[in-house]
């Protein structure tokens, strides 16, 4: 019988003595890692909402007057100066009646009466991916908004600046979601341990008399840590995703979410969970058998 | 040094080296107790040793001096040749692996079972599942407890809690084996068993401390006897039996010299 094999026996024999302890403790440390992992699905799914939404952003410069070819190269300096752009297209009054026509369909009859050029002339400007910060796009719009001719600048302003906060509230949750999982899977872990070596001083003691090693008494109780870990983060992820698929499956057809493409973690964040998980756990044991454990 | 008693013949014929060395050793306990006063013995491998007093002598001291349950006061005690309180670690485990002790409050744990208390000692130092489980088997055989295999330690008589202790402390072979009154609630029937257990071990090698006030088992005996009193060696004796010890040679004259008072 070699070391290991003796100690996941002990361990076994530990936790079967001291199942209903280790079952909250396990049920406690899943729901941590599930609240955890929900709030941070949501955030990294209104991420990647934001990315995409971010692809389509553009701001449109509605111009007094419609700019002949000069002016027009002069805006585009003008604009350029301010920062770099991805593409600057000027849209003259008929092109956007066009435009419009064609996104009412069906009902573009009701355009026949008005004159071709009652809508604005307009320059689109598609800012750099890299540079599509909320505080970037504000700063570049007021700049626009000083052109030369220039009405009005729209990005959708108020949609974009809630998207924002939406995501820097989840964030703050996540964070806080995330301080909850260390807490409670270090103090619940090292609680539980500390009440099994309460349980079992005078076993502990005779393992001693007996010579056992110290690596053989120790080596158990952070097995246990890691398996609560381990335990709680599948139970907690498992549930997670239970949860994703009945949502999914459920919100499938509803107009809004139907945009959307929602997705589970990757398989590098669900390892991380784990071994976030596993980490808190084992140190929490650990933790509690520095103080505790008199060997 | 100012030794009581220096190593017998017994010793030295046997085996020729020392198991067990106390050299002036001195207990004492706050705020004025003293347990133990200036005792030095030898005792070698492969000896049977009888320590007899009475209560509050010092008997289980020694014996906790002995397994490092305690630390002396003064003094030295080596056991292989080792001081046993200067050992830490692993070092200590792997000694202690070697010393198998039966406790006088047993130290049992009373919701394992039978088996799984007398497997302890052997698990902690690695042996095979097969090889603890045929040691058990033969052990509790030995001692006529077959049948209590699976009941729980917490469930049996005092007895039979005493014979369990004692097939704990012997199960792992242990090279130096100290028993602490092992027929105090046996018997003569059991007792009987318990010293056949112990004897036999003792004829494999293993040095063996019994510290008993039943003169019964010490009564007819070839070993040598030490006897406390209030601490101190009242005497060191060889007794007089006819069961005769591994090398049993007369005893030195030497080694009571300072005891002859106390001589049988």
């Amino acid at each position: 019988m070699n070391f290991w094999f003796a100690v996941i026996r002990q361990t076994g024999r530990n936790l079967r003595q001291t199942w209903a302890t280790q079952l909250i403790t396990c049920l406690t440390v899943s729901l941590s890692v599930l609240i955890f992992s929900f709030f941070y699905l949501i955030y990294l799914n209104m991420l990647s909402v934001g990315d995409k939404l971010s692809d389509n952003l553009h701001l449109v410069v509605y111009l007094e007057d419609e700019p002949g070819p000069e002016m027009q190269e002069q805006l585009r300096l003008k604009i350029t100066q301010f920062d770099q752009v991805e593409k600057i297209r000027f849209i003259s009054k008929e092109e956007a009646f066009n435009r419009f026509a064609q996104q009412l369909g069906d009902n573009r009859e009701i355009l026949a009466d008005m004159p071709t050029d009652f809508l604005p002339a307009s320059i689109e400007v598609v800012p750099l991916k890299t540079l599509r910060s909320l505080r970037h796009v504000k700063l570049f719009s007021e700049y626009l908004a000083t052109l030369p001719g220039s009405q009005k600048v729209q990005y959708g302003q108020q949609w974009v600046e809630r998207f924002y906060s939406f995501t820097q509230l989840l964030s703050i949750i996540v964070l806080l979601s995330g301080s909850l999982l260390i807490l409670t899977a270090t103090f619940m872990v090292a609680s539980t341990i500390r009440l099994t070596i309460f349980g079992r001083q005078e076993e502990l003691e005779l393992l001693k008399l007996v010579g056992a090693t110290n690596s053989y008494i120790r080596t158990p109780f952070l097995l246990e840590g890691l398996l609560q870990g381990l335990a709680g983060a599948l139970l907690g992820l498992s549930a997670l995703y239970t949860l994703f698929q009945w949502t999914t499956h459920h919100i499938s057809g509803a107009g809004f979410f139907n945009l959307l493409t929602f997705t589970f973690f990757p398989f590098t964040i669900i390892s991380i969970i784990i071994a976030l998980s596993i980490v808190l756990c084992t140190v929490g044991s650990y933790a509690s058998m520095q103080k505790f454990l008199r060997v | 040094m100012n030794r009581q008693a220096a190593p017998p013949d017994e010793a030295t014929s046997s085996s020729g080296t020392a198991m067990i060395e106390i050299i002036k050793v001195t207990k004492s306990y706050p705020p004025n107790v003293t347990a133990l006063a200036d005792i030095s013995i030898t005792i070698a491998s492969g000896e049977m040793f009888f320590l007899i007093g009475k209560s509050g002598a010092g008997k289980t001291t020694l014996l906790k001096l002995l397994c490092n349950m305690e630390k002396p006061s003064n003094g030295l005690i080596e056991i292989a040749g080792m001081n046993i309180h200067q050992v830490t670690g692993n070092k200590l485990a792997k000694l202690r692996q070697r010393v198998g002790m039966a406790y006088q409050d047993f130290r049992l744990l009373t919701n394992r079972t039978v088996a799984e208390n007398i497997a302890i000692s052997m698990e902690v130092s690695y042996k095979k599942p097969h090889i603890i489980h045929d040691r058990v088997r033969n052990l509790l055989a030995q001692l006529q407890l077959e049948d209590k295999h699976d009941i729980l330690t917490g469930d049996l008589s005092r007895g039979e809690q005493q014979r369990v202790a004692l097939a704990r402390a012997v199960a792992n072979s242990p090279t130096l084996i100290l028993v602490d009154e092992p027929t105090g609630n046996l018997d003569a029937a059991s007792t009987e068993q318990v010293m056949d257990l112990l004897t036999r071990c003792n004829h494999s090698g293993a040095t063996v401390v019994i510290v008993t006030h039943d003169e019964a088992i010490y009564r007819h005996t070839s070993h040598r006897i030490m006897k406390l009193h209030d601490g101190k060696i009242a005497s060191l004796t060889r007794g007089t039996g006819s069961e005769q010890p591994l090398a049993a040679d007369a005893l030195n004259a030497t080694d009571l010299a300072d005891k002859s008072g106390d001589m049988p």
